[in-house]
């Protein structure tokens, strides 16, 4: 006999406090959406433990009453794939404690609910930082990033956050808790660790991460080079990775999305009548580094670079960071909604997948704003649009289909660190065949074999043929 | 230089299967049970497995992805099982297949798919050699930098079920961080894709890092997809002299990891291995390094390297020397823990095996990995002091004597790597004893 929701609330408060469950109508309206606006979904109820214990003690009374949930960081994704649909959603971001941190062997322990900056700061006066640095890096968590496999700028050097997770403490769907990786030398046997890191919650929930830091750079160097031409601005980043410079990031900005920052009050002095410019950073040792400043420069201006700028100092080099960091949000001023998509292609088509997403807006009347990954093929077209409206709602929704479409044709993938939760589902056949779907539900029924965790998410269901005979556990 | 265009893919997913013909055994379905005498099996073929496996078994050859399936599928109706090679350099490595009658040789699963080089990416079928990457990457500035010990000649389906990696691992990126996609066949016969061919990929769960160091367990890798990189500008290899006093030997691997350095490769040889290499002339152990970077930069690490101890500038080769050091047979072991304990693994690891004659060991620096290597005659003496290396260390067993890999905490005994291994070869018919605590 399944527990009343009623009986459910009080059993949850009796582990968390009364005040920590979160039931009305109102107070769950927060949580209906992530940070792609274009979903809403109610959770039934909404849970806020506080510490380790309380996560352990709500997991396994979800598990005695076979109850569906969804964790959840901050809710920064953009995926969807943090919305609860009438089942419960456990919220992780109060465990936000940074539990210990070793210099030396450059690794902290952290909580789920740690924002991903935070630890940076806590870090900064030993001269380490965390990586992986997605936008939203003020507000997001690592747990979240651990779930998501969180990319951001800086990933093109330093990779993302599958490289820099050593070690999880992590309890199953079932309440049983496991540890994945080790901090403490070489694990043999299958790597459970990155099987688990870009689960997107589906495997379980993280109650501690071991995650590397990074040693701060000497130095760092920031350009930007504005383009007359989007193809141009494409040609000269596949000429700088062809040159052998590993830039730490190398982000390409259209016309469109220049404009919309530099109309907020994000605006970073960006030309606004560039079609595209290229914010390209280095770092590395002090000695060297200006040299290839001046490579970058020359192969830009090769490249038809109109000016290539260098940051003078660190409030310069701040201000080009956060026109960036700060697009999407820039984005709001000009529509309601917004869609956007994270497809990766291949460096080398950038220039006529770029060609193509252009005349796919043109067709179907809309502004695709591109601002994105461009050192590491990630593309991020934004569509701001009204939902309200449903004939522009249909034109996105068909612009959004193309793209993807031109992406996957192109030998990309639908996902490059934002995943697949509810929004790309529908993707996920145009790249994995029916079997390959089947092998990744039996790799979800090892950790899940109910898919209480975050159910409805990554996989299309009917892709799992034979779902109820793989849970093999003993 | 080979290069096939995407519409150009050799061989994929949903292609014809492969005829029958392209077994080049008699019919599985004819085989017999695992348990049977292996007289009973025709087979064509028969070569020696391994160092420590007495029999002859009889080899079965797979040219493609679809006989791959066809091999896998007709073992699983005649429940005989499955050991799985390519170059025959690594899982004939003396750990303990068990119960496997048959060799499913994938070594003709061969070539470059695909090469562009402005993606730095490169996909290849799994019987590829490292050598023929290398050829192929080398005039674009490019390599794969996955240095496993061993032979060029070993391949990119084994290194990366082995998950095996040598010094540049610890900067250029382990097999984990480099396997961009990868096709393989399951325990069902069933062909699946996971990954892409893209530098940057969260689509679908992760069924790369599950198959990458898999040793062969879920699935037999026939294709995968690596990252590349460009080879650096300008290199230095030095050589310094490591103190043998463990704590003067800590403050120098603290030097070195704490300094104004941006090495590739840093990796600690024992005094054996250093003269070998030309690394020291007398009777110690060296830290040999390889900076990388512009001229100016590695002009200056060169002059911080100079100012810590005495040095030795080597040739870039002594790399590969390195990778090829160990005498064919060894049995090895890697003995690991946070970096920052190095020093005292070392020491106590050097105390403990200082007696076995011939014996090896070097450690890369930045991992906190170090490795033990001891000729095949040798092998029950390292057997000997796995007890006391288990009761400190992490030990990860490379190749043994059978009796020892008791003494190892057996991989793949948890529940969960129970369920994935159940969930993708249930019936245990490939590489049965490996990651398999059932046996």
């Amino acid at each position: 006999m399944a527990m009343t929701r009623d009986a459910l609330v009080q059993a949850l408060a009796a582990i968390v406090g009364v005040r920590q469950v979160l039931q009305r109508p109102s107070e769950l309206l927060v949580y209906a959406s992530d940070g792609l606006p274009g979903y809403r979904k109610q959770p039934s109820l909404a849970v806020f433990p506080r510490s380790r214990d309380e996560v352990v003690a709500v997991v396994r009374l979800l598990a005695r009453e076979r109850m569906a949930f969804v964790p959840r960081g901050a809710g920064t994704g953009l995926s969807g794939g943090a919305l609860a649909d009438g089942v419960v959603l456990l919220g992780l971001n109060r465990l936000t404690r940074v539990l210990s941190i070793d210099a030396e062997n450059r690794l902290a322990v952290v909580e789920p609910g740690v924002v991903n900056v935070h630890l940076t700061r806590a870090v900064a006066p030993l001269g380490l930082h965390y990586a992986p640095d997605p936008s939203s890096q003020a507000a997001c968590t690592i747990g979240g990033n651990v779930a998501e496999n969180a990319g951001g700028p800086h990933c093109l050097k330093y990779g993302v956050t599958l490289n820099h997770v050593v070690a999880l403490t992590v309890i199953l769907p079932d309440g049983e808790i496991v540890t994945l990786g080790s901090s403490d030398g070489e694990v043999d046997g299958y790597d459970l660790l990155g099987a688990f890191v870009g689960s997107e919650g589906c495997f379980g929930v993280a109650l501690d991460a071991t995650v590397r830091l990074t040693r701060n750079p000497q130095a760092v160097r920031t350009l930007l080079a504005d383009f007359t031409s989007l193809d141009a601005a494409a040609c000269a980043t596949s000429a700088i990775i062809a040159a052998g410079i590993v830039p730490a990031a190398l982000e390409m900005m259209d016309q469109p999305t220049i404009r919309a920052v530099e109309a907020s009050i994000y605006a970073a002095g960006y030309p606004v009548d560039a079609a595209a410019v290229l914010l390209i950073e280095i770092d590395g040792l002090q000695a060297g580094i200006d040299e290839d400043v001046v490579r970058l420069q020359a192969i830009c201006l090769e490249g038809g670079a109109r000016e290539v700028r260098v940051a003078r100092d660190e409030q310069e080099r701040t201000r080009l960071w956060q026109g960036r960091k700060k697009a999407f949000g820039a984005m709001g001023r000009v529509s309601s909604h917004l869609v956007v998509q994270d497809a990766v292609i291949p460096r080398t088509r950038l220039p006529d997948v770029l060609r193509s997403i252009a005349a796919i807006g043109e067709r179907e009347g809309l502004t695709v704003c591109n601002v994105f990954h461009a050192g590491d093929g990630n593309l991020h077209p934004n569509i701001p649009y009204n939902a309200n409206d449903p004939d522009e709602s249909a034109r996105v929704h068909r612009a959004m289909q193309a793209i993807m479409q031109t992406c996957v044709d192109a030998g990309g993938s639908v996902t490059g660190e934002h995943g697949i939760g509810l929004d790309k589902l529908d993707y996920m056949s145009l790249i994995f065949s029916p079997e390959s779907l089947d092998a990744m539900c039996r790799l979800r029924a090892v950790f899940d074999p109910d898919q209480r965790a975050n159910p409805g998410k990554v996989v299309p269901i009917h892709a799992c043929r034979e779902w109820s005979q793989t849970a093999v556990l003993r | 230089m080979k290069e096939v265009s995407p519409s150009g893919a050799i061989h994929g997913l949903g292609g014809a299967p492969a005829p029958v013909g392209a077994v080049s055994s008699a019919p599985l379905a004819s085989a017999p049970l695992s348990s049977a005498p292996l007289s009973a099996s025709p087979a064509p073929t028969a070569v020696p497995a391994g160092p420590f496996d007495k029999a002859a078994t009889p080899v079965w050859l797979a040219h493609n992805t679809g006989a791959v399936a066809d091999a896998i599928r007709e073992a699983g109706s005649a429940r005989v099982a499955l050991r799985v090679r390519a170059g025959g350099g690594w899982l004939d490595a003396g750990r303990p297949v068990t119960n496997a009658t048959h060799v499913l040789d994938v070594g003709a699963l061969r070539g470059i798919v695909e090469y562009t080089p402005g993606d730095l990416t490169l996909t290849a079928r799994a019987g590829t050699t490292l050598a023929e990457i290398d050829d192929a990457t080398r005039p674009h500035g490019q390599w794969l930098p996955l240095d496993p010990h061993g032979a060029p000649a070993d391949t990119l389906g084994a290194t990366l079920a082995t998950a095996s990696c040598g010094p540049l691992g610890a900067s250029l990126g382990l097999p984990r961080d480099l396997a961009l996609g990868v096709e393989f066949v399951d325990g069902r016969g069933t062909v699946v894709r996971g990954g892409g061919r893209v530098v940057k990929n969260v689509a679908g769960f992760d069924l790369v890092r599950l198959t990458v160091g898999a040793w062969g367990t879920l699935g037999v890798i026939t294709e995968a997809t690596v990252r590349l990189r460009a080879r650096p500008d300008h290199c230095a290899t030095l050589a310094v002299e490591a103190p043998g006093d463990q704590h003067a030997l800590a403050r120098l691997l603290r030097a070195l990891r704490e300094g104004p350095l941006t090495p590739i490769a840093t990796e600690l040889l024992d005094a054996t291995l250093s003269a070998a290499l030309g690394a020291t002339a007398g009777d110690a152990d060296a830290v040999v390094i390889r900076l990388v970077g512009n001229a100016t930069s590695v002009a200056a690490q060169r002059r911080h390297v100079m100012s810590l101890a005495r040095t030795v500038e080597l040739p870039d080769t002594v790399w590969d020397a390195l990778r090829r050091v160990l005498p064919a047979g060894a049995a090895s072991v890697r003995v690991s823990h946070r970096p920052e304990r190095l020093a005292v693994l070392w020491h106590d690891l050097a105390t403990r095996t200082r007696d076995i004659p011939g014996c090896l060991r070097h450690a890369t620096v930045e991992r906190g990995v170090a490795r033990c290597a001891v000729p095949a005659g040798h092998a029950e003496a390292l057997t000997e002091v796995l007890p006391a290396l288990v009761s400190s260390w992490r030990v990860v067993g490379e190749v043994l004597a059978p009796s020892a890999w008791s003494v190892l905490q057996p991989a793949g005994s948890d529940r969960l790597s129970r369920g994935v291994r159940a969930a993708f070869d249930e019936l245990h018919l490939l590489n049965p004893g490996l990651m398999d605590a059932t046996t």
